[in-house]
């Protein structure tokens, strides 16, 4: 690895990891916006992705900033997890559809109701 | 200079598309925007020297998760969704407190971070984001987190078809 040689070493141009962190807390903010405002449980999902994507900006920038791969890896696991975690919301989506329950998480709040 | 102009053009899409997930009522436009914000972030990932990263991203994300979402959106059909007023229209000003609470002390933070080089131009990086590094951080160092990652998968396959199952006889076997 070149980490030695490279660590005093600017490129010409580039992104700061700054403005990257911008971005990933702008997207996260929206994500976490569209859960608190919206109704429909399809929509909240979508809103999650959101949030979830932009946490993966974040650790790919830092992994680009140390220069080492933890943070590419880190990122490959939130897409698993947040494969998994679609899989299940849709699940339960539909399983409420079809008991003919409206789909609107604020009529959901009650267990066994 | 190239790269921030790309970076500016990419982040343009991640927030225009980020906006138009959380505003569009319609599920189905919602989703055919976050295919857009997904694939812009594909582009920052490239930006990042992630390229093993962006191509997942692509593939599962914009491809596997998102084809799922319209999968159910068209299953379910064009369902009026919520009826009546909103119980908790009343609560909606302290969301947007929280946002932008959120917002200034994440604006703060990145202000005073003492992060050397945080808001210069970025180190050189090596080989980091190629499948060969890839592959061998996986197996070089976090096996245990790749074996996790399957236990996971397995345990939402065993969820979705339990749920699924239930549904099933819930309808006594239609």
């Amino acid at each position: 690895m070149l980490i030695g040689t490279l660590s005093t070493h600017h490129q010409a141009t580039g992104v700061p990891l700054s403005w990257y962190l911008a971005l990933s807390g702008a997207m996260f903010l929206l994500g976490l916006l569209g859960v608190l405002i919206r109704r429909n449980p399809l929509l909240l999902l979508l809103a999650v992705e959101l949030m979830l994507n932009a946490s993966n900006i974040a650790l790919v920038g830092f992994s680009r900033y140390w220069n080492v791969s933890d943070g590419q890896i880190f990122a490959l696991v939130v897409m698993v997890v947040a494969a998994a975690e679609v899989v299940i919301g849709l699940g339960l989506i539909v399983a409420v559809y079809r008991q003919r329950l409206a789909l609107d998480v604020d009529a959901l709040s009650r267990l066994k109701g | 200079m190239g790269e921030r102009i790309f970076f500016a053009i990419a982040a343009f899409g991640v927030i225009a598309s980020a906006v138009g997930v959380i505003t569009l009522r319609n599920p189905f436009r919602a989703a055919v925007a976050l295919i857009v914000s997904l694939l812009s972030v594909a582009l920052i990932f490239l930006l990042e020297r992630a390229p093993f990263v962006a191509m997942i991203q692509v593939i599962v994300y914009a491809g596997a998760v998102v084809v799922l979402f319209l999968f159910v959106i068209a299953y379910l059909g064009d369902k009026p969704p919520a009826v009546g007023p909103d119980p908790l229209a009343r609560y909606q000003v302290l969301a947007w407190l929280v946002i932008i609470g959120l917002g200034i002390e994440g604006f703060l933070a990145l202000g005073n971070s003492r992060l050397p080089g945080i808001r210069a131009n970025p180190f050189q990086v090596s080989d980091i984001g190629s499948p060969r590094a890839i592959g061998r951080a996986f197996l070089d160092s976090f096996v245990a987190e790749f074996e996790g990652t399957s236990l996971v998968l397995l345990v939402a396959a065993i969820g979705a078809v339990l749920l699924a199952r239930r549904a099933v006889l819930g309808e006594r076997g239609r």
